[in-house]
């Protein structure tokens, strides 16, 4: 009985924590694209900033990935941010594994018209 | 007695899991769509009409602003397209963009039709519309 309960028990959690996270990525992958598109793409105010939301939604931001692409960009041009970590996923008697998230927005170039 | 009971009961269990997740997954989608239709709003709201504001100082969208708003929303749903019910680009034409120039503002709402194939195989219900309205003023 234990090896059935157990599992499912940890499934809600493992998995409502999985996407309580891919939320809080969501949500700070969008504001690291609007403080590019700003800034006019990839600079270190970028990094520190996405460091910063990830750190305080839980995430550990040395575990993330990210591209802005282009890296420069000028006014009104596409500008692509994406955001990638793992999520563990550990389900007592099932599985232990590595959930990749991936985030992405698009937004355009705002810096000098 | 226990054992056969939780036996008895797994599929009932089950059925709660698998429905936990699908609405957990659909509430991930929605969110995702409703920040690609922040995102529209604010870059279309920011893309003024240069003229005129060299002419009067006023913040006036841009003429396309509307366009600006449907590619930028479709840009941003493209990554959950496999979760969606229809193609990026065809959500964001049917979605109802309105530009005000006084003030300058833009607001889109939109119906996004999400996969559910679990509420499908269990309610019969495999699309979920997703109901999305976003507004942006300018600075």
């Amino acid at each position: 009985m234990i090896t059935i309960l157990i599992p499912l028990l940890f499934a809600v959690i493992e998995f409502g924590d999985v996407f309580q996270r891919w939320l809080a990525q969501e949500s700070a992958t969008v504001q690291v694209a609007r403080y590019a598109a700003e800034l006019g793409g990839d600079a270190p105010e970028v990094r520190a900033l996405l460091d910063e939301s990830l750190r305080l939604s839980g995430i550990d931001p040395s575990a993330a990935s990210l591209d802005i692409t282009p890296a420069r960009v000028g006014w009104r041009e596409p500008l692509t941010v994406s955001v990638r970590t793992n999520a563990m996923v550990a389900i007592p008697f099932l599985f232990n594994a590595a959930i990749p998230l991936r985030t992405t927005a698009v937004v355009r170039g705002e810096l000098a018209r | 007695m226990s054992a056969i009971t939780t036996i008895a009961a797994l599929p009932l269990l089950i059925v709660v899991l698998m429905t936990t997740l699908e609405l957990g997954s659909l509430r991930v989608v929605a969110a995702r769509a409703r920040s690609a239709a922040d995102l529209a709003v604010l870059v279309a709201v920011n893309d003024q009409d240069d003229g005129e504001l060299q002419r009067s100082g006023t913040l006036v969208p841009a003429a396309d602003a509307a366009d600006v708003a449907r590619a930028v929303f479709a840009a941003n749903l493209d990554p959950i397209a496999p979760l969606l019910a229809a193609a990026p680009a065809g959500i964001a034409a049917d979605a109802a963009v309105e530009v005000d120039a006084k003030p300058a503002t833009v607001h889109l709402r939109v119906t996004v039709p999400v996969r559910t194939p679990l509420f499908g195989a269990l309610f019969f219900h495999p699309i979920t519309d997703v109901a999305v309205l976003a507004n942006g003023g300018a600075r």
